[in-house]
């Protein structure tokens, strides 16, 4: 009977421990080899942004994080990845967001990569469309909710301002609220102290277990955007001249915008405006509202990180479509006090590279679609960024301000002189 | 406070077989731990309902009552008296908080105050109970063994659905010490059958795939006639193979869990994709459902309608009682144009089988019989089958009118 016994459940001990021993051992990272690297920095893809280890290699191999959402995704001929790789550009982007990434996903996901940006540089695009009363969207951030990520902030955390404002916006958010180790953490970091008891070693065990399982299963990621990269070098000239650049860009951006009025991508059109949603649509903007809300708190947990680790950040400030903003009925006075709002956070502390392209939404060719970046838009950012990367920043001096983080500043629609 | 949904993720795995160990080894001794069986089933059972679900946990006690006061009023009753209108009132009574709960969110739009998870599956075994005694196949009914049956915790959120005598069976014999080793490795095969169903299949399918069929088919609607693209195909299968992996693993569980206490739930599903018809399908998908359906509305109607001689033609009632047989589990699904008309298909589909069976035996010597007939009824069976699951998933009610 006993050997009956050690039949059934002897595998299942040997399994068991099996797995706990590759989840708790520590694994190897491997190297990613140069191609896959490439795909993967384009990918955008939910594992690489929740992941380190593709993040943490591409860093050490001259990629330069560009955080921000959807805009990412217009890979056309101009966008910053196929221009970067065309001309050979001294770094490469690694595209770090998607739809519905804003700063509190990025406050979380991008743990692993804080520490390691140092001194360095980054390009954050952020859109006043993140700016909604209800700032983050919750199932978002469900969506790209990393534990892994989650728990190297958790662990450092020490209870400081931010950290509590950090800790009170997550419990917000369902994902960590209902894992009770992410919730006894943000418990303890939200009164004031660094996580302590029993919730550390669990936490840390917890991230172990994690890490072995990036290094394990980001081997696997797809990665389908590489070849847009590509299709888009073979359409740009062998000289990277910006007259020639913007002639072209003005080119093509015509044959694609040949049927609507909005002088949005055909394709984009069709899909999403087509058969008659347009009108649906009219005046539906009239009261969106980009001045409140606790976007802006969270977009402050993001500056002081980077003030703290002294990273140069270049932030791009895109337009919407003149059009499709007259057509919805968005109030353009409340936008532009937005962008000041925004403007005026940035540069009070110190943050002086601000590309404000708010304006441009009226330029020909500018917007691939109702609020996306493309072909000359994409030109205008690099016009900026490729020198802001190439050439040498001098260092900034950042006077943070908690106010930022407060319900008042949330709430104002007074920008200060 | 803690909080656990039954097989939700492997922390409950973990705690459950702790908490079940004593109990396994009792029964590997010859002896059922009956007070610790009690207490640490009850636990689990009470952090199911715990935090925001602590209203669930209230309309669960209330519904014991309920059930608890109808199930033994009839007994006491039945047991000098037998009319069918006492009969009537007892099982109308016992469905009502179901039925309530089923009604509430078509008619109020939010979900009853008396729903809780795993009402249909008491609601199944009460009222089997009281239908039973009725019959005099049972003469009565114990307190402990009742709230035992009732508050099975392995199967207690979504079955398999055991008959009070069967269970009470096992539950009163204890194993002997080879038979219990042998039900506790099927008991381990089955464990990681479910998981490999559930999490590595029904993820599969469930969380991967299903998303990215769902919005080609939302993307590509308008470019054909009522939406039925190329996709809507892939929407079909992939919601088929999720609803069959998903639920056959969560029944698997039910059924591991059962054995390692000693009791031998009855399985839910056996291979209903491999059914040739669709009477054979039924066979072998979520049995222990159908069954009851068999043997409590299916027979009861039948007998009912020839007993007052309401239809003549033999072939006409078993028609008639198809239609109301699913019709009803229609509506037990939920009270939404998708889950009736799902209801209604497989009546006609039914009936239609068993028109095609009666053609077939009539002219047996006509048509041909192999392996490639064999073949096809089985594409066929799928087929239909698959498509009732796409009426049931209620995707067409995103596609067509959201």
């Amino acid at each position: 009977m006993k050997r009956r016994l050690w039949q059934i459940f002897g595998p299942v001990v040997l399994a068991a421990l099996l797995v706990i021993g590759v989840l708790l051992a520590p694994l190897p990272s491997g190297r990613i080899a140069k191609d896959k690297l490439a795909a993967e920095a384009v990918s955008l893809s939910p594992n690489v942004l929740g992941g380190a280890r593709v993040k943490q290699q591409a860093q050490a191999n001259g990629y330069v994080p560009f955080f921000g959402s959807s805009e990412l995704a217009r890979m056309d001929p101009f966008h910053p990845s196929t221009l970067a790789a065309k001309y050979h550009r001294a770094y490469r982007p690694l595209l770090l967001g998607d739809p519905g990434t804003q700063s509190l996903v990025h406050f979380v996901d991008d743990q692993s990569q804080l520490a390691q940006l140092k001194g360095k540089k980054a390009v954050l695009i952020v859109s006043m469309q993140w700016f909604t009363k209800q700032g983050q969207i919750p199932a978002a951030f469900d969506m790209y909710y990393s534990p892994l990520q989650l728990s190297l902030w958790l662990l450092r955390a020490r209870g400081s301002e931010a950290d509590r404002y950090a800790a009170r916006r997550l419990l917000k958010m369902d994902a960590p609220a209902k894992s009770r180790l992410d919730r006894q953490a943000l418990y303890q970091i939200a009164a004031g102290g660094p996580v302590s008891g029993w919730v550390r070693p669990a936490l840390q065990a917890r991230l172990q277990m994690l890490r072995n399982e990036d290094r394990l299963f980001s081997r696997f990621t797809g990665a389908a955007n590489w070849h847009r990269i590509e299709a888009g070098e073979k359409q740009l000239p062998s000289t990277d001249d910006p007259a020639v650049l913007n002639r072209l860009a003005t080119q093509i951006a015509k044959q694609h915008t040949r049927h609507n009025r909005l002088g949005i991508d055909d394709r984009f059109f069709r899909e999403r405006l087509g058969h008659g949603k347009l009108k649906a649509l009219r005046g539906s903007q009239r009261h969106f509202e980009y001045r409140l809300g606790p976007e802006y708190g969270d977009f402050e947990l993001l500056l002081q990180e980077f003030a703290k680790n002294h990273t140069t950040v270049q932030f791009v400030i895109p337009p919407i479509n003149a059009r499709w903003a007259a057509y919805t009925g968005l109030s353009v006075p409340n936008y532009e006090q937005a962008v000041a709002k925004l403007k005026y956070q940035l540069r009070s502390q110190g943050f002086t590279h601000v590309l404000d392209l708010s304006k441009d939404g009226n330029q020909p060719y500018f917007m691939q679609d109702t609020i996306h970046l493309g072909w000359r838009g994409w030109l205008a950012v690099d016009h900026t960024v490729a020198p802001f990367l190439t050439q040498p920043q001098p260092a900034e001096h950042h006077r943070l301000n908690g106010h930022f983080f407060g319900r008042a500043w949330a709430n104002s629609t007074e920008v200060p002189q | 406070m803690l909080n656990l949904q039954p097989y939700a993720d492997p922390q409950y795995f973990l705690l459950l077989i702790l908490g079940l160990l004593p109990v396994m080894v009792g029964l590997y001794h010859g002896h059922r731990l009956k007070s610790y069986e009690t207490l640490i089933s009850l636990a689990f059972i009470i952090v199911m309902f715990t935090g925001a679900k602590w209203h669930e946990g209230v309309a669960l006690i209330c519904y014991i009552l309920w059930q608890l006061a109808w199930v033994f009023g009839y007994t006491r009753y039945r047991k000098q008296h037998n009319q069918t209108g006492v009969f009537v009132c007892a099982v109308l009574a016992s469905i009502l908080p179901l039925v309530v709960v089923k009604l509430t969110p078509a008619v109020a739009l939010h979900p009853s105050l008396l729903g809780f998870l795993g009402i249909s599956y008491l609601t199944f075994k009460a009222v089997q109970v009281i239908m039973e005694l009725r019959d005099g196949t049972m003469k009565d009914v114990q307190l402990m063994p009742f709230l035992r049956f009732m508050l099975f915790m392995p199967v207690l959120s979504s079955g398999p659905i055991d008959r009070y005598r069967r269970f009470q069976k096992d539950y009163a014999n204890v194993p002997a010490r080879a038979q219990y080793v042998t039900m506790l490795g099927r008991a381990t095969w089955y464990l990681f059958l479910g998981f490999f169903y559930k999490y590595i299949l029904g993820y599969l399918f469930g969380t991967v795939m299903l998303p990215r069929v769902e919005r080609a088919a939302l993307i590509m609607r308008h470019l054909y006639w009522l939406g039925l693209s190329p996709a809507l195909i892939g929407v079909t299968l992939v919601y088929s193979m999720y609803l069959f992996f998903d639920f056959a693993g969560y029944s698997l569980f039910a059924v591991a869990t059962s054995l390692v206490l000693g009791i031998d739930t009855p399985m839910n599903f056996n291979r209903p994709f491999q059914a040739h018809n669709i009477k054979d399908f039924w066979n072998r998908w979520h049995m222990t459902l159908s069954f009851w359906f068999r043997d409590f509305i299916f027979m009861r109607v039948t007998f009912f309608i020839m007993k007052h001689k309401l239809i003549k033609k033999p072939v006409r009632v078993s028609q008639v009682a198809y239609l109301i047989n699913f019709l009803i589990m229609g509506f037990w699904h939920g009270v939404t144009w998708y889950y009736i008309t799902y209801g209604l298909f497989h009546a006609a589909a039914i009936i239609i089988n068993d028109i095609w069976l009666r053609f077939k035996k009539k002219h047996r010597k006509q048509l041909p019989h192999n392996k490639w007939t064999e073949a096809l009824a089985i594409a066929t069976t799928f087929t239909v089958v698959c498509f009732s699951f796409l009426i049931f998933s209620g995707f067409l009610d995103r596609l067509w009118f959201k």
